[in-house]
């Protein structure tokens, strides 16, 4: 017990990896394809169990603020180690990435036809590579996660997805490899501004925690224009991965096409590396151009809201639409975070898992639709409840939680957020309007739009009759199914009544990177010693 | 601080109904013994939220006195759990009865029993029985959470979750094109007002860093009250400035917002009228006795935020009264019996509304009563004519029914009396309070008061008017079971009613057309041997019971000069229930209340002199305090508009029965019958070009042509710059000549270029 303890984080990583490598012995030597998926299954449910220990073992944090934490040596000639560790911010993230995959794997039961191997295979690599995303503290490491999270997505888009796979599987992959191209140019910056402290040692390092202390000390100091450069070089990787608007337009091609199971993945967790790496890496690392920017930021995530629901109210495709609310959803998740308060931050954290839930559920619904149908348009369906009332139940229950009823885990994100982004002063506060305000007004007719779009959709294809003679037929939920979503829906009624242990668990983590963003005035020794006044403005832009 | 944890059991036992319809209910369905277990485990958990709040009000076999009777507690708490708690941001799980919730607790709870009884009746036989009930039962643990919550985020939940309830209501008959379409209007129409109300929590939480409605102690936190933290702030200038000022207006008018979504008031009303088409029983009790009048029991229980913003004041007064009198005309025309009622529901709203912006914040809270019974009543009724006509709504198919429905006759009799204000009956002494306050409204810049009573004699006038209307409709005159419509042809005549319909006889008016349909609750032509008949007892003894209500609920609220007439002093139970909690503002500092500076602000000098009556300090009880608000002339004047209302509501009476007594199918102005066009005003304006913006402006336009133009378009430039690099390598002697000779040309000319540079 103490061995796994010790080395949770690594042991989470590569647990899938031999979970891969089993299923290829497996097949490889006895040629069942059809055992394939419960080797896969099982490696993935004793990965979100052992997730779990996480919660339980957590101990005290190590100085830097990370629990379980791990430092592997790998390139010394670089400097760079499997740094691992998880905080309240990537904690719940690792969770849910383990939890949804037992349930990316049981959504696709029957529809892998084709080469089972490589897809099962592809799903563990993918689970390894996104745990790696969200614990390593080694800024190439970092990186390489993060690229090779890309290539399972990739393949299992682009072999098992819809008719225009192949276009979607490109453009996913080139809009998301370009942004993440110079995001690596700004680490190897840093790796060299370290190594060029005068007086220091004379070594790079990857390492974050070493980089951003150098930091918080003084002795690393980046010039402003050098800051901004890099703040968007790594902006532009993760807002291509959120989506932010104007980025967004590789996520509809990527959901409509991708397997169930991908945009499952897709929106669960995929996403999150984004605004994971945003408030993990430019907030701590660039604070400064991090107020700087946050009213692009806000601007942006604004539009994304109201255009993403104008947008998702007029898709004749149901996937396509549940793509578009994801635009909206996400843009609230980076008003949050931008509004630099707890509400606001701590809100975004909890949308990030609620996203996950609810728009992960809504993919599963759509493909079991699709399993059952092979069409995704609203036009071919009307009347669904008369003959499959479980399902529309279901969905009705987890649209109302994207839409953000209360007692529903959605609320209390969005609503966090926009107290967040209410109170926040990232925006100017004129004599006659406070840009705050009218800003959280504006995301708040997101909300009015959610319930049209998704109501609207709902309504043709659930309620009156039966219009299409199919439909007629179609079966309800079997208990494989029912199995798979009643998790995420119990998640999203315990998240929405008692959010407590989850804000608890990240509260400490989200103060730091609040303190850190808003306090922290580029490095200087005066700054550093702000960090505990909790009362400290932040400073005016002349005397930044 | 006195808690009581049975509290929360009236909130929880409708969800526990709920929860086992929803489950057990769901699994027993095809059993013969199915409707009887759902009906009992429905009514049963009501029945037990009744008697609770019973016992907490007035005090029955709890350790405290009744919240409602004298020497009560202020306020009983519940904490159940701390649900949010970020950052000083924090929202309890907890329930608190005062007086104002305990009134709503009340009504709320028994007109909801007698509903929930009613339905039982109304629905038997339908496929959904179950699903209904655990609806019906959710609904009301949704109306609960309301109007118990402690706070403001507690009260949005139950906000929305009777939204929620609403939305699944209306569209139960889900094969309906109209319920559920009116379901998802309903829904957003709602949402719209719900974003007023989230900007007006965030506001409040911004001014005075609580959201909780009580003061009170949590694990040794203190949690100040919201509320009395307004109360303290003092009265903002009257200027329309100050809407936008985001000070204490703003959250008013933030908050009244949300009120007109919920309670029907323009600009939002158009969702309600479309409503019916769910079942009558979730007409009666969703859509006239409780959910609607959400928005009242806000802006009463903020009163103490209105109080401090005139502005916002005034602006609900004039939104009250124009949909009042805009409705009213609207129901003149309706030939649908529950239309009717639902744009006379809309109308009565509005006198509620009308009352808060006069700061007859009593008032409102009493009429909403009044109206939960007489309203409920007639709804019920309604549901009662439906269902003996076997699913015929519209009441130009009805006539002469008193003659085979007695009791349903004589109890919506009482119903008709109370709304159309005929004294000792209850609609009569709320609705004259509301007139009265009006014209007396201290707080309204003169001539404003006197426009706004008006309008309001108007709309008393039109409500008798209409509700005769329906009333002779559908009990008097000749039967008209089996008659075709005699303007059917007229309106295929002018081209508004597609000829399919008209052709397929069914008698609706154009605009809420039936579509055909295989669903049992909906209406086909009338067998020719068609008897109305009387509804089961499940049905009518409801009835009886609103009737009686509707009768005698209104001596709950007789104002002193009306009882003073007969020698009774003293016997406004409603106003001495309610005083302690409409805020007395700005008390705390009296010299410096802006009451004391009655010309500070031009317009707004009336509204001032309203503090100045507030406020006045009086030694002694509340009921001297109240007697000595009246003085003789006031005495004097209050009656002589009282027995003014009288004559007008008979007159209201009298039209009605001239116009429609001997022609009751007479026809009425089109603009009225089609509602004044507000729906196709906004589908044409709003909605229409919204969704086409959306789909070719930001979907084809933008994501589709701009951005992945641009990135189609790099691709493409790519792919043909590499093939137009592979055309040169093609083989052909000449091409690679001409080649040669063009670089030579470049590198001559590059050469020439920079000689000449040179040299010049």
């Amino acid at each position: 017990m103490d061995f796994i303890s010790e080395n949770l984080l690594t042991i989470l990583i590569l647990f899938p990896v031999f979970g891969a490598a089993a299923t290829l012995a497996h097949q490889l030597f006895w040629k069942q394809e059809s055992q394939l998926k419960w080797v896969t299954l099982a490696f993935t449910i004793v990965n979100f169990l052992l997730s779990l220990i996480l919660l339980v073992d957590k101990g005290t944090a190590s100085a830097n603020g990370f629990f379980f934490e791990k430092n592997i040596p790998w390139i010394r000639a670089l400097n760079t180690n499997f740094h691992f560790g998880v905080d309240g911010l990537s904690l719940w993230l690792v969770i849910l990435t383990t939890f949804i995959m037992p349930i990316a794997v049981l959504s696709t039961w029957h529809a892998v036809e084709k080469r089972p191997t490589a897809f099962y295979v592809f799903l563990l690599l993918l689970e390894s590579a996104m745990i790696g995303v969200f614990v390593s503290l080694d800024l190439l490491v970092f990186y390489l996660f993060f690229e090779a999270s890309l290539v399972p997505m990739f393949f299992l888009i682009g072999i098992w997805g819809g008719e225009n796979r192949i276009y979607a599987a490109v453009k996913f992959f080139i809009f998301t490899a370009l942004g993440s191209l110079l995001m690596l140019v700004a680490i190897i910056a840093l790796y060299y501004a370290y190594a060029n402290i005068p007086g220091g040692l004379a070594a790079g390092t990857f390492d974050y925690v070493v980089i951003l202390h150098a930091m918080k000390l003084g002795t690393l100091k980046i010039a402003p224009a050098t800051g901004t450069l890099l703040f968007l070089a790594f902006a532009l990787a993760f807002a291509i991965k959120v989506p932010l608007f104007p980025f967004h337009t590789w996520l509809p091609d990527a959901h409509t096409e991708a397997p169930t199971a991908g945009s499952v993945i897709l929106a669960a967790v995929l996403l999150k590396m984004g605004t994971y790496g945003l408030m993990r890496f430019n907030f701590t690392l660039f604070p400064e151009a991090s107020r700087d920017f946050a009213p692009l930021f806000i601007v942006l995530a604004i539009i994304g809201i109201i255009y993403g629901a104008l947008v998702a109210m007029v898709q004749p495709d149901i996937k396509r639409l549940v793509a578009y609310s994801s635009v909206a959803h996400m843009g609230f998740v980076i008003l949050g975070m931008f509004s630099f308060t707890e509400w606001g931050m701590q809100g975004a954290l909890y949308q990030m898992l609620n996203h996950g839930v609810s728009t992960g559920a809504l993919f599963l619904l759509v493909g079991f639709l699709y399993e059952r149908r092979h069409t995704r348009q609203i036009s071919d369906f009307g009347g669904l409840a008369n003959v499959m009332p479980i399902y529309a139940t279901i969905f009705v229950i987890t649209a109302m939680s994207s839409v953000g009823l209360p007692f529903l885990n959605g609320f209390v994100g969005e609503f966090l957020i926009m107290v967040g982004m209410w109170k926040s002063d990232a925006l100017t506060v004129t004599a006659t309007v406070n840009w705050n305000y009218v800003a959280t007004m504006l995301a708040g007719t997101g909300v009015i739009f959610a319930a049209v779009y998704l109501l609207w959709m709902i309504q043709r294809v659930f309620f009156g009759k039966i219009t299409n003679e199919k439909n007629r037929t179609l079966k309800d939920l079997s208990w494989r199914e029912i199995g798979l979503i009643a998790p995420l829906v119990a998640l999203m009624v315990f998240m929405g009544v008692y959010p407590k242990p989850f804000l608890a668990t990240s509260e400490s983590a989200i103060k730091a990177i609040q303190e850190r963003v808003v306090h922290q005035a580029g490095g200087t020794v005066a700054a550093v010693e702000n960090l505990g006044d909790a009362d400290a403005k932040p400073l005016p832009p002349s005397e930044r | 601080m006195i808690e009581n944890n049975l509290l929360s059991i009236i909130i929880f036992a409708p969800l526990a109904g709920a929860v086992i319809n929803w489950l057990i209910g769901g699994y027993l369905k095809d059993k013969p013994y199915s409707e009887t277990f759902s009906g009992v485990v429905a009514c049963g958990s009501i029945a037990i939220s009744t008697i609770i709040a019973f016992m907490i009000a007035f005090g029955i076999g709890t350790s405290h006195a009744g919240v409602l009777l004298t020497g009560g507690p202020p306020v009983v708490l519940d904490q159940i759990w701390t649900w949010v708690d970020v950052g000083g941001f924090r929202a309890d799980f907890a329930l608190g009865m005062d007086r104002l919730s305990g009134i709503y607790a009340l009504f709320v709870t028994f007109v909801g029993l007698l509903i929930h009884i009613f339905a039982t009746g109304y629905m038997a036989g339908d496929k959904g029985f179950y699903r209904f009930f655990a609806y019906l039962n959710l609904f009301m643990f949704s109306m609960l959470t309301l109007v118990l919550a402690d706070n403001f985020l507690l009260m949005f939940v139950g906000w929305e979750g009777v939204g929620l309830c609403s939305y699944l209501l209306i569209g139960y008959y889900i094969k309906r094109d109209e319920a559920r379409e009116a379901a998802k209007k309903a829904f957003v129409m709602n949402r719209i007002g719900d974003w007023g109300v989230l900007m007006g929590i965030f506001l409040v939480f911004t001014l005075t860093g609580s959201i909780a409605f009580y003061d009170k102690t949590v694990d040794g936190t203190q949690v100040a009250s919201a509320l009395n933290i307004f109360a303290g702030m003092g009265t903002e200038a009257f200027s329309w400035g100050t809407i936008f000022a985001g000070g204490i207006t703003s959250v008013a008018v933030l908050l009244f917002i949300g009120a007109t979504g919920k309670s029907a008031q323009i600009p939002l009303f158009t969702w309600l009228p479309d409503a019916m088409a769910g079942p009558t029983p979730v007409s009666a009790l969703i859509h006239a006795a409780t959910m609607v009048t959400a928005g009242v029991y806000m802006v009463v229980r903020c009163n103490a935020i209105y109080q401090n913003a005139p502005t916002a004041m005034f602006i609900v007064a004039i939104i009250g009264a124009a949909t009042a009198i805009f409705a009213a005309t609207i129901g003149l025309a309706q030939n649908d019996i529950k239309k009717v009622l639902a744009y006379s529901t809309v109308s009565q709203l509005g006198y509620m509304f009308l009352a808060c912006g006069v700061g007859a914040f009593v008032a409102a809270i009493f009429h909403v009563m009044t109206h939960a019974f007489f309203k409920a009543l007639l709804f019920l009724g309604s549901g009662s004519v439906i269902h003996g006509m076997h699913h015929e709504q519209d009441m130009r198919r009805m006539g002469n029914l008193r003659k085979y429905m007695p009791v349903t006759f004589i109890t919506m009799m009482m119903g008709w009396l109370a709304i159309c204000g005929i004294p000792i009956w209850a609609g009569f002494f709320s609705k004259d309070e509301i007139l009265y306050k009006t014209f007396a409204a201290p707080n309204l810049p003169e001539p404003w008061n006197y426009v706004l009573w008006i309008v309001g004699l108007v709309t008393a006038v039109l409500t008798a008017t209409y509700m005769t209307r329906m009333m002779w409709m559908t009990f008097f005159g000749s039967e008209r079971f089996h008659e075709t419509l005699p303007d059917v042809s007229h309106d295929v005549a002018h081209g508004s009613v597609p000829p399919a319909v008209a052709g397929g006889l069914t008698l609706e008016t154009h605009d809420d057309a039936h579509h055909d349909d295989d669903e049992e609750d909906h209406h086909h032509a009338l067998p020719p041997n068609f008897k109305p008949h009387e509804s089961p007892w499940t049905m009518t003894v409801p009835l009886i019971v609103l009737a009686v209500l509707s009768t005698v609920g209104g001596l709950l609220g007789v104002p002193y000069a009306l009882s003073s007439l007969v020698g009774l002093k003293d016997v406004n139970i409603i106003e001495h229930t309610l005083e302690p909690v409409i805020a007395k503002v700005g008390k705390k500092d009296g010299h410096a209340a802006p009451a004391s500076k009655p010309h500070a602000a031009a317009g707004g000098a009336g509204l001032n002199e309203m503090y100045a009556a507030v406020e006045a300090p009086k030694p002694g009880s509340a009921a001297t305090e109240l007697h000595d608000a009246h003085s003789p002339e006031e005495i004097q004047t209050e009656r002589l508009l009282a027995g003014l209302s009288v004559l007008l509501a008979l007159s209201g009476i009298g039209i009605g029965i001239a116009l429609f007594g001997k022609t009751p199918l007479r026809r009425m102005p089109k603009i009225l019958e089609q509602k004044w066009r507000i729906d196709e005003l906004y589908n044409g304006y709003i909605v229409d070009p919204l969704t086409t913006l959306s789909r070719e402006g930001l979907w084809k336009g933008f994501d589709l042509g701009f951005i992945d133009g641009i990135v189609n378009g790099i691709g493409y430039f790519v792919t043909e710059v590499g093939k137009g690099l592979r055309q040169v390598q093609v083989g052909f002697v000449r091409s690679y000549a001409a080649i040669i000779l063009l670089g030579a040309l470049v590198v001559l000319g590059y050469f020439i270029y920079y000689g000449l540079k040179l040299v010049g």
